[in-house]
């Protein structure tokens, strides 16, 4: 549709809409959301779950929460990340490829018989002792990028794989023992989704993405924003694809404890493709 | 087990399987088309979708547009309006409640704010134009018996402005020969600026009455 079709003067629409993106750029959220470090994100996070800890009742800790853990057993798989990440941190070879499960699962099963408070507390040293040592590493300036689970990440990303995957776990506990669900606040949300966002190329190249999408991501809602990637190979000019849906509601599809049809998704562009792309998301978990 | 903690460079095999497993689900899923309603479309500009406000734009300009025409008359200035509605919708989408009303609605209706205020805004500046150059001496004109009028003028005016009693002189004085606002000569004189408007007021009403038949007389 034209101007003159719109009965508007010519090149009204080009200089209010470039007014509008002077007073505010394309992708940022109102109101806006304060940028913390990846450390902060971690910190939150563990600060959160271990709040929950606290709170549960004897009685929670054998409850089932996933494939054959209980609440004790999957906090002591978490003391395992935590020793596996550490690892890394310091750079042992042999927790750079491990399986996140199979790697920590002697952790998870060792945790029958003991009291929850200890599992608690262990784990709370040990995501205490990760956050030290994320910062003593930035002080002296080594480490670029850790290896571990078959992740290469620079320890702040690492910190907000942590925190998204504290936040998973926190909910998981949560549905097991009847809990309402629990949502990062605005600033840990953005950095998890911004993770996400950006990684999203690289799942697309593992998945076999037909492609390519050219992604205009719009995630509503506290810690929400919009991003634009291109995902898929790049073998013809990529097709425009909006994607707008929730910004809670896609990091559980990225931690696959959602799928596309549990969200309200609207797209403009190619259905198909759009779904392809929720996919790669979903593929971003491994469990 | 761990979610997210997938995003690396070098996932297994069961990253695959699952993708792939996904990938067939998510074909089945419902995806919508984008809808134009109030609702989304408010959370899209919030999360500073720039495609939901050219969208807005193409929908709901015109409407304002040809809304603030109406009230000023003046195409350019309409356009003006139209500006300072979008870019207000863009900075603050947060002012919108979809529950107060339609998109449209709270934007014509914010465009005739802006056009009734800047119509306003214009009457009072060609009014007080107006009042300055009854009031003000012209600039020097070109021949000396104009020269010797504008002189005659200035001399009845500002005799004039003397007869006025004190609080309503000094108001006039402050307003149009020291170029202060009502609320700067409220300030000045240590009065509400309610009272410097109305001594400003009936002063004016004074001068234009007492001017009309003074000039009028030496012309």
């Amino acid at each position: 549709m034209t101007a003159a079709d719109r009965n508007l003067p010519i090149g009204l629409r080009e200089r209010v809409l470039a007014a509008s993106l002077v007073a505010r750029s394309a992708g940022q959220p109102v109101p806006a959301v304060r940028q913390i470090s990846g450390a902060d994100s971690f910190g939150r996070a563990a600060d959160a779950f271990y709040d929950l800890l606290c709170a549960l009742d004897e009685e929670d800790w054998p409850k089932p929460v996933l494939r054959d853990l209980d609440v004790q057993g999957l906090v002591g798989h978490l003391i395992g990340v935590e020793d596996d990440v550490q690892r890394g941190l310091a750079g042992d070879p042999a927790v750079a490829d491990a399986g996140h499960v199979e790697s920590t699962q002697d952790a998870a099963v060792c945790q029958a018989g003991r009291s929850p408070a200890r599992t608690r507390d262990d784990w709370r040293r040990a995501a205490d002792r990760t956050l030290d040592l994320v910062a003593q590493g930035a002080d002296s300036g080594c480490a670029a990028v850790v290896a571990v689970h078959g992740m290469r990440l620079p320890p702040p990303e690492l910190l907000v794989v942590r925190a998204f995957e504290l936040w998973v776990h926190d909910n998981d506990v949560r549905q097991a023992v009847g809990l309402p669900p629990s949502v990062p606040d605005a600033p840990v949300l953005r950095l998890m989704i911004d993770l996400a966002a950006r990684m999203l190329p690289y799942a697309a190249a593992r998945t076999g993405l037909a492609g390519p999408v050219d992604m205009h991501l719009v995630l509503t809602g506290p810690g929400g924003g919009t991003w634009d990637v291109v995902v898929g190979p790049a073998t013809r000019d990529p097709e425009p694809v909006a994607i707008v849906t929730d910004a809670v509601g896609f990091c559980r599809l990225a931690a696959n404890r959602a799928t596309a049809a549990d969200l309200d998704v609207h797209v403009t562009g190619d259905a198909g493709l759009a779904a392809d792309v929720l996919a790669v998301a979903s593929a971003l978990a491994l469990d | 087990m761990a979610a997210a903690a997938q995003l690396c460079l070098d996932d297994p095999v069961t990253t695959l399987i699952a993708a792939e497993h996904c990938l067939r689900a998510a074909r089945h899923a419902s995806v919508q088309g984008v809808e134009g309603s109030d609702v989304l479309l408010a959370a899209r500009l919030t999360a500073g979708d720039d495609h939901a406000l050219a969208e807005v734009f193409d929908q709901q300009a015109s409407s304002v547009y040809g809304s603030a025409l109406r009230v000023l008359g003046n195409g350019s200035a309409a356009q003006d309006v139209v500006q300072d509605v979008f870019v207000e919708l863009w900075s603050h989408p947060d002012r919108y409640d979809p529950a107060a009303g339609s998109l449209r609605t709270y934007l014509v209706v914010l465009g005739r704010h802006r056009a009734v205020d800047l119509l306003r805004s214009e009457l009072r500046r060609v009014a007080r134009q107006e009042r300055h150059y009854r009031l003000t001496p012209a600039d020097p004109p070109g021949s000396a018996s104009d020269e010797v009028m504008a002189a005659e003028t200035a001399s009845v005016v500002r005799t004039a402005v003397r007869l006025l009693p004190d609080g309503q002189r000094q108001v006039v004085e402050l307003a149009y020969f020291g170029g202060l606002t009502c609320r700067e000569v409220a300030s000045v004189m240590g009065i509400p600026e309610g009272t410097a408007k109305s001594r400003l007021r009936l002063a004016m009403a004074k001068l234009e009455t007492v001017l009309d038949r003074q000039l009028l007389e030496s012309s």
